[in-house]
């Protein structure tokens, strides 16, 4: 699909934005970074450039919450290991000691010819490079009988925020002996072992607070990530309490009505004290807005996460279609830093080195009893491709699944600190 | 050094590997002429590779790497037989630098399709698959040898597994090339793809049926280009720190630059030796951490000499 067409879209943004002052275009004195979304890549991709180009480039974030959220260890959230604050993140360092400008508004368009983005508030920002790491946003009509209007009463939580929020006092307000019925998203889908993380919380939570509750998983797919682990350590915690369906079982085949709190499961309807819904995913639309999609994603180019529609423009993270890398945080902060580098070394020259990339996923079972996947990766001509990996094993020790886990921790400190200073 | 690995060709679709000539050879306990000798026969082989290299860079890939690389395996071929004929006495206990030469070819899953003719009338895969004259081919990739429900292997087949084969890109293009070599008994009537092109194209097709990496991390890899580039003098190796700082980007999704540790230790202002000490017994697999095996384990000894430079002078 190739979109060349100007992609002003929607008529309010495109008035206001005649009216708003324009900030100097393109071209003259220090060249223009701006950087669509504060979160794993975006934050890393504006902090990197900031910080390696020592004031030689303008670095502009655009990202409309004043807090980030993590989506990574927001199930431990649910499962009550961490409280909301703890996953919290604001950009204060990144505008005071790397001088990012950081923007707390909505990217709604971008013109390619004339090389600017448009903000909901009105204003207009031109670039030389636009980086854009917008995550994820719904397929309409994924999961029938659910739009976004139905995420109070079925939260996806696979933003995090209020929706985790949302989910955990749902959860907690669970009548005794009552069903939380999980609909699993089809691939691709951010964070492949996710979904089966937050079972495992969910569970961990009710078996403590609710033990005679039940926990049903519909599922599209026949397999997922770390499946064997998850099951042994379902069985081995949580003995009884989880019931997958996969699409041997109708898993594939759901219906919800949420006035109704009702899941329909291959013609079985299941009362739902607790409905968690998290529907297929594309990226964000600001990426469509571009012109930059091809379907429901950004093809890039591996070498410099540029997208195959647009050389000024990259695309990183969940949005990104980049080939054997899942989505992740880690991945998306993975490709923020070799995007940083290219990016850089086109707009001052500086050395561009190799692409080198890296993934691990951990996850919790329960209370110490932490594991892994992980994988390294290389840019090839048609894609990012997985060079090499490793999983944790069925059987390990507990002392070994702790130690897991308190590596965890230690990434988790390590990556918030590597995106926001 | 030349690495194979950078042939990869344009405008094709899955990447596969074909073959991995991996050769190494112990210099601990050799006199000095004799390492020299070696040195440069393997530099007159970097060279030729060089060379090809480049001409593969100039030319029309799609049309001229089979032969290329025929050629260029020919050569390998021949230098592994001189090094094969080194004298006894090699102290076989120290592992020492190995120079890893691995080839590998792109596979284009397009023409695999077509080559796929071939196996069709036993073999099918893809939706709705089912066993024939052989077992189905979904999921093939990763799966254990002999192990799809309801079909009846060769009893060769089944004690190989019993032995732990799994199928990967290397076990299955050694199988294919010539599967009476490979499994004496088994009941694959099918005389061989001698053409390592035509295996790198098959088997891409074959990938595309198998659990992708972004949807199952765990899942197989579609490239393999891990090359280790060792060189004898490695704690004597000048580390770039402009390289390091771009390197340590990697190090600090977990480790924090500011030297804070939970759950991860702190990495900076280590003495550079102690450093590349530390990263190369992750290399070598003697710590046991996963995560750093495979990190350092695709690091040069370059790149683990520029990481060193620069965290040692790491102030923030
Ligand atoms: C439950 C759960 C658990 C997870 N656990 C892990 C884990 O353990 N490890 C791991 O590595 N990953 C994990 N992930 C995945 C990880 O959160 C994502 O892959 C990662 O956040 C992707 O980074 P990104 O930059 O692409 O998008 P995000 O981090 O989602 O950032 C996108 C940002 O863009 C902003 N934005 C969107 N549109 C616009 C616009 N038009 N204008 C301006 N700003 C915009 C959004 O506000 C958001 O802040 C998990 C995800 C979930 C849901």
């Amino acid at each position: 699909m190739k979109l060349n067409r100007r992609s002003f879209i929607g008529s309010v943004a495109a008035a206001s934005a005649l009216a708003a002052p324009m900030v100097q275009a393109a071209g003259h004195g220090k060249p223009r970074v701006v950087v669509v979304g504060g979160g794993a890549g975006g934050a890393t991709a504006a902090r990197y450039i900031a910080k390696d180009s020592k004031g030689e480039i303008d670095v502009t974030l655009i990202e409309p919450t004043r807090k980030y959220y993590t989506c990574f260890f927001s199930n431990l959230y649910l499962g009550g290991f961490k409280n909301i604050e703890d996953i919290g993140h604001g950009y204060g360092t990144l505008a005071s000691d790397y001088g990012v400008n950081v923007v707390h508004d909505w990217a709604v368009g971008v013109d390619r010819d004339a090389k600017t983005v448009a903000l909901a508030g009105g204003s207009s920002v031109p670039y030389d490079k636009l980086i854009l790491s917008p995550g994820i946003d719904f397929v309409d009509g994924a999961v029938p009988g659910w739009d976004i209007s139905a995420q109070n009463a079925m939260p996806h939580a696979y933003k995090a925020g209020s929706q985790s929020e949302l989910l955990r006092a749902q959860l907690m307000a669970m009548p005794e002996g009552g069903t939380y019925v999980m609909v699993a998203p089809p691939n691709p889908f951010r964070c492949p072992p996710g979904p089966y993380e937050r079972i495992s919380m969910v569970a961990h939570y009710l078996k403590a607070n609710n033990p005679t509750a039940k926990i049903i998983i519909a599922d599209p797919k026949p397999k997922f990530s770390k499946q064997a682990l998850f099951e042994e350590g379902w069985n081995n915690h949580y003995g009884g309490m989880v019931e997958r369906i996969g699409p041997d079982f109708g898993g594939e085949n759901v219906e919800v009505d949420p006035g109704a709190m009702t899941v329909n499961i291959d013609g079985e309807v299941i009362e739902a004290d607790v409905c968690n819904v998290i529907p297929a995913m594309k990226a964000g639309r600001i990426a469509e807005l571009a012109g930059v999609t091809d379907g429901n994603w950004a093809p890039v180019n591996a070498a410099d996460l540029s997208t195959k529609a647009d050389p000024d423009i990259h695309v990183l993270g969940d949005a990104a279609q980049q080939g054997d890398m899942p989505k992740s945080g880690f991945s998306a902060n993975s490709q923020a830093k070799v995007c940083a580098n290219a990016v850089r070394g086109a707009l001052t020259g500086s050395r561009v080195f190799p692409a080198k990339f890296a993934n691990t996923c951990w996850s919790l079972i329960d209370t110490n009893d932490g594991v892994k996947v992980g994988a390294t990766y290389e840019a090839t001509p048609e894609k990012i491709a997985k060079v090499d990996g490793f999983i944790s094993q069925t059987g390990e020790s507990a002392e070994v699944r702790k130690k897991t886990y308190e590596e965890s921790e230690g990434w988790y400190t390590g990556i918030t600190a590597d995106m926001f200073g | 050094m030349p690495r194979f690995s950078d042939v990869i060709l344009p405008g094709l679709g899955v990447t596969g590997l074909v073959l991995t000539g991996a050769l190494a050879f112990s210099t601990a306990g050799r006199d000095r002429a004799e390492f020299e000798a070696s040195e440069a026969a393997l530099n007159a082989v970097r060279a030729e590779l060089d060379a090809a290299e480049a001409r593969i860079a100039e030319l029309n890939l799609a049309t001229v790497t089979a032969e290329e690389l025929e050629d260029a395996m020919e050569r390998l071929a021949a230098f592994e037989a001189r090094l094969a004929a080194r004298p006894e006495g090699v102290d076989e206990a120290e592992p020492d630098p190995a120079p890893v030469v691995s080839v590998m070819l792109a596979g284009n899953a397009e023409t695999g399709e077509t080559l796929f003719r071939e196996c069709r009338a036993c073999h099918q895969v893809g939706a709705g698959a089912k066993n024939g004259v052989g077992p189905h081919l979904n999921l093939l990739f990763g799966r254990a040898a002999a192990s799809v429900p309801d079909f009846r292997y060769s009893d060769s087949l089944k004690r190989a597994a019993a032995n732990g084969l799994e199928w990967h890109a290397d076990t299955l293009s050694q199988y294919i090339e010539d599967p009476r070599t490979f499994a004496s008994g088994t009941r694959m009537s099918y005389a061989g793809m001698k053409d390592a092109q035509d295996r790198a194209d098959l088997l891409a097709y074959l990938r595309t049926f198998s659990d992708d990496p972004s949807n199952i991390p765990e899942a197989d890899p579609t490239a393999q280009g891990t090359d280790h580039e060792v060189d004898p003098e490695i704690l004597a190796l000048k580390g770039d720190p402009e390289y390091g700082e771009y390197l340590s980007s990697e190090c600090t999704t977990c480790h924090q630059a500011s030297g804070g540790d939970d759950g991860i230790p702190s990495i900076v202002l280590w003495p550079e030796e102690s450093f590349v000490m530390a990263m190369h017994a992750y290399k070598d697999q003697v710590r046991p951490n996963q995560v750093m095996q495979m990190i350092a384990g695709r690091l040069s000894n370059d790149e683990i000499a520029a990481l060193a430079a620069y965290f040692a002078d790491l102030e923030k």
